[in-house]
């Protein structure tokens, strides 16, 4: 009787433990949907899927490491080595207000995320954002974009806008956290009220940063691209201003899932 | 819309390729479905089964493919619990297939067992003094635990993580997974034993009978070590056998040798294991039960060649093979070595369900032959092709191997890159 109690009440906790498992699950997955911590878990996700190569700390491109892959997810505020490292070298401000690079204008005057996004802090508080020159260049004749409405929230590394095209659908990632407080301007996609009202920019890129990035992006390009890409740029030419309109061959969703990061 | 559903950056074959593919094996398994409908529906007259051979091709073909599933619970349990985090790169794809084998298993079972409308009898009338109830127990539960473990697999399907539910779920899900890596250890470890237990305490069939400990006779034992053993090998050569057919690069050459590390070492301790009992079997237990050993194997096809198969030739070969890093290093050598240690669990899974029933143990009884029906190789075909159908959308739709996507950037005999301290040759220099 009781060796008939001990071998029931075994696989019984078994099947419980099982059971609590699915539950406890189901109830922290109903916890982060009401946080709101669906952009969060889909960029952690993202991150881990990337190839080691395209998870590299930004102090390789500055040649700090041989080789270093990110631990953070690319959030360099919470990284001690980045800090470490600012302190140890300061960053030198230039004077120059714009990178050109292979034909490409990158100005100065603002951050620049891996994602291709930028974020530029205005006088009246808010930061504008947009999307860089090569990122532009990729998305140059889009299908269809989905802008968010005013008063829409955003998060770092969520999805900040959506662009379509050919059969490619690009999330582009927000550089900061806040409400967007207006769409479409001159020379930017989105105005944002930052979150907590002075924006913590660490994790990107500075504009020192650039151009070692850049170079690296074009290397990245190239091979999302490949191989008929490669003799194009090898020579020093410049970029094409409609990337999608030259290479109608190109697995268009691959180009823009390499080169946006999206997984 | 295929294309949709395909990750990013994972070249698949045409859609129409694939559609060719599928259609050899859909129509093995509906041939197997209508065997299987035969045996439901008209009885078990549809098999050369009887009171003798009560364990046919069916119960062989069971105890078989949960062996080799036992690789998703060992590489599970190695992964989860002690960290060995370089198997990560086939843990999916180790999940994929033991979910293949367990539930074709579990299938196969409901046709032989019959009456599937009352299969729950055996969980409200359990006979607690029965093997097969503790059987019937663990591969259920952990069937449920495979399938749990699978979820995860499938949510992270491109155009299913779009759902923001499925994503979180999947992403706390697999937050948990140790936990049931650590329940589906202790489900497999016990049914892998109960099976081999099951042949263990045949009294009235001396050549299976075993002594042992406690409760437990040596098979339970044998089957636990034996099944962790070709777990690793077999999907090891399933990785092989998918990388050449997709003609893709799916893990680090690495991760093979350490599947055929684990599995050489595994295989030598039961090689040794299976010796010491065949000897004590052969000396002790046998003549205890008033038959000398020589005899079970003057019986054709049965000779003493299929006992020197299963340890030697099948057991201690891939062993010393898998063991001895320069030849594991050649790949013909590693899966050679690792399809046949899968042959080996085979034969013993063989030996123990239809030598045991095929030889006489009384004075009246007589050497019986056994045959399998059309219906009984059409429902163990249906088991095959069902499992390559899954695995093939499984493969195609979702992200078995994390590695694959990196080894499709990355030069194929790239070092593995190790962070160092910063150089400081200048910030911002270039």
């Amino acid at each position: 009787m009781i060796g008939s109690l001990v071998f029931l009440g075994a696989f019984y906790a078994v099947l419980a433990v099982v059971a609590a498992t699915v539950a406890c699950a189901a109830i922290r997955s109903r916890r982060a949907l009401a946080a709101q911590q669906v952009d969060e878990i889909r960029w952690h996700e993202t991150f881990h899927e990337l190839p080691p190569s395209e998870r590299q700390c930004r102090h390789v491109a500055t040649g700090e490491f041989r080789y270093r892959e990110c631990p953070h997810a690319f959030d360099c505020r919470i990284c001690e080595t980045h800090t470490r490292l600012v302190a140890r070298k300061p960053l030198i401000l230039r004077d120059t207000p714009q990178e050109e690079i292979f034909g490409m204008s990158f100005p100065l005057d603002r951050f620049y995320h891996r994602g291709h996004t930028w974020v530029r802090p205005e006088p009246d508080g808010t930061v504008t954002i947009g999307l860089d020159e090569l990122g532009r260049r990729v998305l140059s004749s889009p299908d269809r974009v989905e802008l968010p409405p005013a008063g829409a929230g955003l998060r770092v590394n969520g999805t900040a806008w959506r662009v379509h095209q050919r059969n490619a659908d690009v999330r582009l990632l927000s550089p900061v956290e806040g409400q967007v407080v207006e769409v479409g301007g001159p020379d930017w996609v989105l105005r944002v009220k930052p979150a907590d009202g002075c924006p913590d920019l660490r994790h990107l890129l500075t504009p020192e940063e650039v151009r070692p990035w850049l170079l690296r992006e074009m290397e990245r390009l190239q091979l999302a691209l490949s191989p008929a890409a490669a003799p194009t740029l090898a020579d020093g030419g410049v970029l094409v201003d409609d990337i999608a309109a030259n290479y109608p061959e190109a697995d268009w969703d691959a180009v823009c899932g390499e080169l946006f990061l999206q997984g | 819309m295929d294309r949709q559903l395909i990750a990013r950056r994972l070249p698949r074959c045409p859609a129409r390729q694939f559609v060719l593919w599928l259609l050899p094996w859909t129509a093995l398994l509906a041939f197997g479905l209508y065997a299987a409908g035969l045996c439901l529906v008209k009885g078990l007259n549809q098999t050369n089964m009887d009171n003798r051979f009560a364990f046919g091709l069916w119960i062989f073909l069971d105890l078989t493919v949960i062996a080799l599933g036992a690789g998703a619970f060992f590489t599970g349990f190695l992964v989860y619990i002690l960290k060995l985090k370089e198997l990560s790169a086939v843990i999916y794809s180790a999940v994929v297939i033991g979910f293949v084998c367990y539930s074709g298993a579990v299938a196969v079972l409901l046709v032989d067992v019959g009456q599937p409308l009352r299969a729950w009898f055996t969980f409200w009338y359990p006979n607690v003094h029965s093997m097969l109830t503790e059987v019937t127990f663990c591969i259920t539960c952990y069937l449920t635990v495979l399938f749990i473990e699978y979820l995860p697999i499938i949510l992270k399907n491109r155009k299913l993580r779009q759902v923001p539910s499925f994503l979180v779920f999947e992403f706390q899900l697999h937050k948990l997974i140790y936990v049931l890596a650590g329940a589906g250890t202790f489900l497999s470890f016990f049914h892998q034993g109960s099976l081999g237990g099951l042949y263990g305490v045949l009294r009235g069939r001396p050549f299976a009978f075993r002594e042992g400990f406690a409760i437990w006779p040596s098979t339970f034992f044998l089957f636990i070590i034996s099944a962790v053993a070709v777990g690793p090998a077999f999907i090891l050569l399933t990785t092989w056998l998918v990388s050449k057919i997709s003609q893709r690069r799916l893990v680090k050459p690495q991760v093979l040798d350490l599947l055929g590390r684990i599995s050489g070492l595994l295989l030598s301790v039961y090689v040794l294991a299976k010796t010491v009992d065949t000897l004590i079997w052969i000396n002790r237990t046998s003549p205890g039960s008033g038959f000398p050993a020589w005899q079970y194997y003057s019986w054709n096809p049965f000779g003493t060649w299929i006992l020197f198969a299963e340890i030697v030739v099948f057991g201690l070969i891939p062993a010393l093979i898998l063991l001895i890093p320069r030849l594991r290093r050649r790949t013909g050598w590693l899966v050679s070595a690792a399809l046949m240690a899968c042959l080996g669990v085979a034969l013993n899974r063989f030996v123990l369900t239809v030598q045991t029933l095929a030889l006489p143990t009384l004075g009246f009884d007589q050497f019986v032959s056994y045959r399998p029906s059309w219906q009984e190789t059409g429902t163990f075909l249906a088991v095959v092709a069902y499992g390559v159908l899954v695995y093939s959308f499984s493969f195609r739709y979702l992200q078995l191997f994390p590695q694959e996507r990196a080894l499709e950037a990355a030069p194929a005999a790239e070092a593995e890159p190790v962070e160092e301290e910063p150089v400081l040759v200048g910030r911002y220099s270039l």
